[in-house]
């Protein structure tokens, strides 16, 4: 019914290379993004922006950006924190050095530099694959957090170690720093956002992705049919690397207001694991679903012992937090291991055959 | 699949809608106090009797005295498990109900302290959090009563140089410390103490995850060959420290902690072998005072607190309940000086810089010698309270010094010039320009 | 040229001017490194068998002590206590191969590595529930380990060596012969190479996967006990000893994933070199902590020149 194709046809191969080749999705999109632009905004209160908007389309991003290396070019990464934190100290630095830069600007400048220390990290892929790999992401992991610990001119010398972000106007609005308000932060990051998930799916639809696909799936294959794989792994480390330090960038900018070093250590790199994970490898909406699921549920979950009158203390609910989570990770892994991405394109698939079983 | 979504989905969606909506609810008469809690992660083990000995402390309030001048106290935590981003997640949460936010971590300090001119919710932070906020005039929101980090490094080097620090001339002292915003604290000063007074001054850090295995520190300590050693060590780090201590044979007696590393249940774990071992503490347990035996009667010995055994005589628990003792000591100015029964964040504030705990004060709530005398004003948000030695003597913390005080000459220009840095590097910040003192 | 000097020279000039030191360093990096390697050890065994990187290893070895703790703080006698736990760990490792691994069988490796960290938060949160956030006491004297320390003037210094440590490393030495001794001659033991080898084969011949995972899965508990009593005994038990997961990955990266021998080299060299690194050029030159990455930065050296590891299975890649 909702998603009837009847009457959807095509005429050439390039109009069924579309981006949307059914017309509903176009338009669900369009619901979602005006959901997005105009109902959130107008209804969502301070700590709805702030412990679940912002958090989800941050972390959707960082996701994004380890999905492209893991997910598409098939390289495990277990150092999405470190790259995060790199984007955020580099986007730092710049602020501080060229206080009148744009903030855009510093934070798309801040992702090069994530590119590049991924790319370096990423050189030992060329020889080393699978398991062994996650050593050389890991490795970088523990001493990016070690030099931002140690090397005090990231921090500008700052006694305690931290970095504080200050008020930052962009054409006379506050956008970051303790002034701004929720509403601009979150508009900010929306847009940067949907813009780096609309360049991401065209660049993974492109030939660029299908490469990095040729190399998950077997790339000694990839090699034979004429396939550069230092080429192939290093972009989709760039790639990745770019816009996971973009995110860090916002993380620290847009949403945290400060940072220690302790906050890009390896538990962060498995949040945005898990998110890629459990939205589906290889995929650009998996990333959203995913993130919705994993920043939005402890919250639902700390709440609703209070919403039902239970007398536990908020340690037992913490502890049952971190229960429950591992053990929808694990339930989610068996009921569906390609993620919440696979599970909604089973939905429409039914939907588009619906009422018909078959 | 549809009934399965209305089944499950909506008593969910139902659930999330009234958990969001409850604090709203919160009766009229009563004061929201909510404590950004960690009874989990590696530092629950310290952190627990802290928040133990907090809520107990109110809910003896509330069954003795019905409260506050009558106005019960609504006293609530948010776990962060010493987690900044869960930490933040709890300061969005409770910031519009709760009058004051209590971080407990530097790290969700640092987090929070610009955004308390904004939200203006006062931050309380009793012996941690950033040592510059002190000065009241431009951390008009945050309090940390009854001394900084950098008055508990002076008053260990007046200590450990038998009261004057002239002595420590030629000497080593090192710094093992956790490498994070918290044990970083104390190095300015500690620099600073060094280029004056001729002493060689060298921080050895102490990773988190290195917490349990300090064998490469200590064997630098056992080269270094210092004459002192000082710890900023929280949560395990602390009996890692005294064991490999005991073990690199580094003499107890020379070996000095903060404040946050003297707990009774770190220590326990190592028992003799750490004798001689000493702490920092403001505040000094008696759990013959007439508020505790209070709170034995009304909230221990009736079931309702959480305390395991022998935790009630433990230095951590009696700190909680005086750091709970400053929050209700600030409601109370605040109700006097307002005239209301029901104090808001920014009355409370008012109380909190406001603070007068004399001896006549601290007898008076049964609290008498529990906690060096200060008062707070509006340049002065940490009160600057002097401090004891405790000495671990196998079984327990005993006091072996008087009451020492800080060195003001040293630590106020350093405190003005991070307080100004601190300032400038987050212009615009308001700063408090009615304060003239 | 100084900085030369500070990197090349000094180092070893101090290290032979104090050779007591040296060795005191020396001997501190070896016991890490023992504790290292029985922890690679677990994984290993899971891997061999299973094809699975079981992240879970670290948070088995706090389970164990804990609940060995527990069970002697609620009354139980210790040499009572050591069997409950191993019952306990033989119910875990039935539980996870029930719920767990059973319905992922044949799924990529990233799924059940992911799926081993889901196995971590939840006995986190678990453990704590039941045993609470608090620092515990690792029962050393009730287990007969004895706590003194021996000390040797050398060279005309002082070297101390904790006999815990000495019996760490015995038993850890005990418990790899009879666990090589258990692979290569026990029926059981050639089973669970067999299915390391290849799985098709070993079902086909009529070896049981889900009895060999249970069982592996319960020798992973029973060298985490073992890892659990020596390092609680250094350290006191907490969640806080989680964290030495992750010194094992390197350790396992340098020894090859397979390879029993290779975990128990790779965990050595590397409690003793990075011990020596953060000793004479971490502390005096990077200002100390090197700890955190050594290890791994060293691993990846090596990969770089033997990409399957030390002792790892030659990589052969068809098309």
């Amino acid at each position: 019914m909702l998603y009837r194709t009847a009457g959807q046809f095509k005429t050439s191969y390039h109009a069924d290379h579309a981006l949307f080749p059914v017309r509903q999705d176009a338009l669900l999109l369009g619901f979602i993004l005006l959901l997005a632009f105009v109902v959130f905004p107008m209804t969502a209160s301070e700590f709805v922006f702030k412990a679940l908007l912002v958090p989800v389309l941050i972390y959707a991003l960082a996701a994004l950006g380890l999905n492209i290396l893991t997910g598409f070019a098939g390289q495990l990464s277990l150092g999405t924190g470190a790259f995060m934190g790199v984007g955020a100290y580099a986007c730092y630095k710049l602020v501080s050095i060229f206080p009148e830069m744009n903030i855009v600007v510093a934070i798309a400048l801040s992702g090069f530099f994530s590119a590049a220390i991924g790319v370096a990290f990423g050189l030992p892929s060329l020889r080393i694959k699978g398991f062994y790999l996650a050593i050389a992401t890991l490795a970088a992991q523990f001493f990016l957090v070690w030099l931002f610990e140690k090397w005090a001119w990231l921090y500008n010398y700052n006694s305690s170690g931290a970095i504080q972000v200050p008020n930052i106007d962009m054409f006379g609005v506050t956008v970051a720093g303790p002034n701004a308000s929720a509403v601009v932060q979150y508009y900010f990051v929306l847009c940067v956002v949907a813009l780096v998930t609309f360049l991401s799916i065209n660049i993974t639809r492109g030939r660029v992705g299908r490469i990095w696909k040729s190399v998950r799936d077997m790339d000694i294959a990839a090699e034979l049919v004429g396939i550069n794989l230092m080429k192939a792994k290093l972009s989709a480390f760039a790639v990745s690397s770019y816009i996971v330090g973009v995110s860090g960038a916002l993380f620290v900018f847009l949403w945290r207001g400060a940072a220690e070093p302790v906050l890009f250590d390896i538990p962060l790199s498995f949040r945005v694991l898990f998110i890629a994970i459990i939205g589906g490898l290889g995929s650009i909406l998996g990333n959203f679903l995913g993130a919705i699921l994993i920043v939005a549920l402890p919250v639902i979950i700390s709440a609703l012992p209070a919403a039902l009158g239970l007398p536990v203390s908020s340690a037992a609910v913490e502890h049952l937090n971190t229960m429950t989570i591992g053990a929808l990770i694990i339930a989610f892994l068996i009921i569906e291991p390609h993620g919440l991405a696979r599970f909604w394109a089973i939905i429409r698939e039914k939907l588009i055959m619906w009422p018909f079983p078959h | 699949m549809k009934t399965f979504l209305k089944k499950t989905l909506l008593p969910v969606a139902l659930l999330v809608g009234t958990a969001l909506a409850v604090p709203a609810l919160a009766a009229e008469d009563a004061i929201n106090v909510t404590n950004l809690s960690y009874r989990t992660g590696p530092f629950a083990a310290t952190g627990t009797p802290l928040m133990n000995g907090q809520r107990d402390y109110m809910l003896m309030l509330n069954e003795r005295d019905g409260g506050v001048n009558g106005v019960k106290l609504n006293y609530d935590e948010c776990e962060t498990g010493y987690n900044t981003e869960k930490g933040a997640e709890c300061y969005e949460k409770t910031k519009a109900t709760s009058i004051v936010t209590q971080p407990w971590s530097t790290g969700i300090t640092l987090q929070v302290l610009p955004k308390s001119n904004v939200d203006k919710v006062p931050i309380l932070a009793p012996g941690y959090g950033f040592s510059p906020m002190t000065d009241g005039k431009i951390f008009q929101w945050a309090f940390n009563p009854p001394a900084t980090y950098w008055d508990g490094a002076s008053m260990i080097l007046k200590s450990i140089s038998d009261g004057n620090v002239e002595n420590l001339k030629g000497k080593k002292i090192v710094l093992l410390h956790l490498d994070a915003p918290y044990g970083k604290e104390p190095i300015p000063l500690l620099k600073a103490y060094a280029d004056k007074y001729g002493f060689t001054f060298l921080p050895i850090p102490v990773g988190v995850k290195e917490m349990q295995n300090q064998s490469a520190q200590w064997l630098q300590i056992r080269r270094e060959r210092p004459d002192f050693v000082l710890m900023w060590g929280w949560g395990a780090m602390n009996v890692g420290a005294v064991t490999e201590a005991v073990k690199t044979k580094f003499p107890m007696d020379k070996f000095v902690g903060i404040w946050w590393s003297g707990h009774d249940g770190d220590m326990k774990s190592v028992g003799e072998a750490g004798k001689g071992y000493r702490s920092l503490s403001w505040s000094l347990p008696d759990s013959n005072s007439q508020a505790m035996q209070d709170i034995k009667k009304y909230v221990v010995d009736a079931g309702k607190s959480q305390i395991g055994a022998g935790e009630f005589d433990w230095v951590f628990y009696q700190r909680g309940v005086l750091i709970s003792m400053f929050t209700v000591e600030g409601i109370k100015a605040a109700q006097e000086k307002f005239g209301t029964k029901v104090v808001n964040a920014e009355q409370l504030r008012w109380g909190l810089e406001n603070l007068k705990l004399d001896d006549a004060k601290l007898a008076s709530i049964g609290m008498a010698g529990m906690i060096g005398p200060f008062s707070t004003a509006c340049n002065n948000h940490a009160g600057h309270a002097g401090a004891w030695m405790l000495q671990w003597d196998g079984t327990k913390f005993v006091k072996v010094s008087d009451l020492l005080s800080a060195d003001q000459d040293m630590i106020a220009p350093l405190v003005e010039a991070e307080a100004k840095k601190y300032a400038e590097a987050n212009a615009p910040w308001p700063v408090n320009e009615e304060c003239k003192m | 040229m100084d900085l030369l000097n500070s990197i090349l020279v000094k180092p070893f000039g101090d290290m032979f001017g104090a050779p007591d030191f040296l060795i005191q360093v020396l001997w501190e990096g070896l016991v890490a490194g023992v504790l290292y390697a029985l922890i690679a050890l677990g994984f290993v065994l899971i891997y061999k068998s299973s094809r699975i990187f079981n992240f879970a290893q670290g948070i088995m070895v706090v389970f164990a002590a804990l609940t060995l703790v527990g069970l002697h703080e609620k009354g139980v006698p210790a040499l009572l206590a050591v069997p409950m736990t191993l019952a306990v760990m033989f119910a875990l490792a039935v539980a996870i191969e029930r719920v767990v691994l059973r319905p992922l069988v044949n799924q990529p490796d990233i799924i059940l590595f992911m799926a081993t960290i889901g196995i971590t938060l939840f006995l986190v949160g678990f453990g704590e529930l039941i045993f609470g956030g608090e620092n515990k006491v690792m029962i050393t004297q009730q287990l007969f380990i004895p706590t003194g320390s021996f000390e040797f003037e050398p060279f005309g210094g002082f070297v101390s060596i904790e006999q815990k440590d000495v019996t760490a490393v015995i038993g850890a030495v005990l418990l790899v012969a009879g666990l090589i001794l258990f692979l290569n001659r026990s029926k059981m033991g050639r089973a669970i190479r067999a299915l390391g080898d290849d799985h098709q084969a070993a079902l086909s011949v009529g070896i049981s996967l889900s009895t060999i995972w249970v069982l592996v899965w319960f020798i992973a508990g029973v060298i985490a006990l073992a890892t659990g009593i020596v390092w609680g005994a250094r350290a006191g038990v907490s969640f806080a000893l989680e964290v030495i997961a992750f010194k094992a990955l390197p350790v396992l990266m340098l020894g090859g994933l397979e390879s029993v021998l290779g975990a128990i080299v790779g965990g050595i060299a590397i409690g003793v070199l990075e011990k020596l690194f953060e000793i004479y050029w971490g502390q005096p030159l990077l200002g100390g902590n090197t700890e955190t990455w050594f290890a791994f930065v060293f691993a990846l050296v090596v990969l770089l020149f033997r990409p399957q590891g030390l002792f790892g299975e030659r990589i052969i890649e068809r098309v």
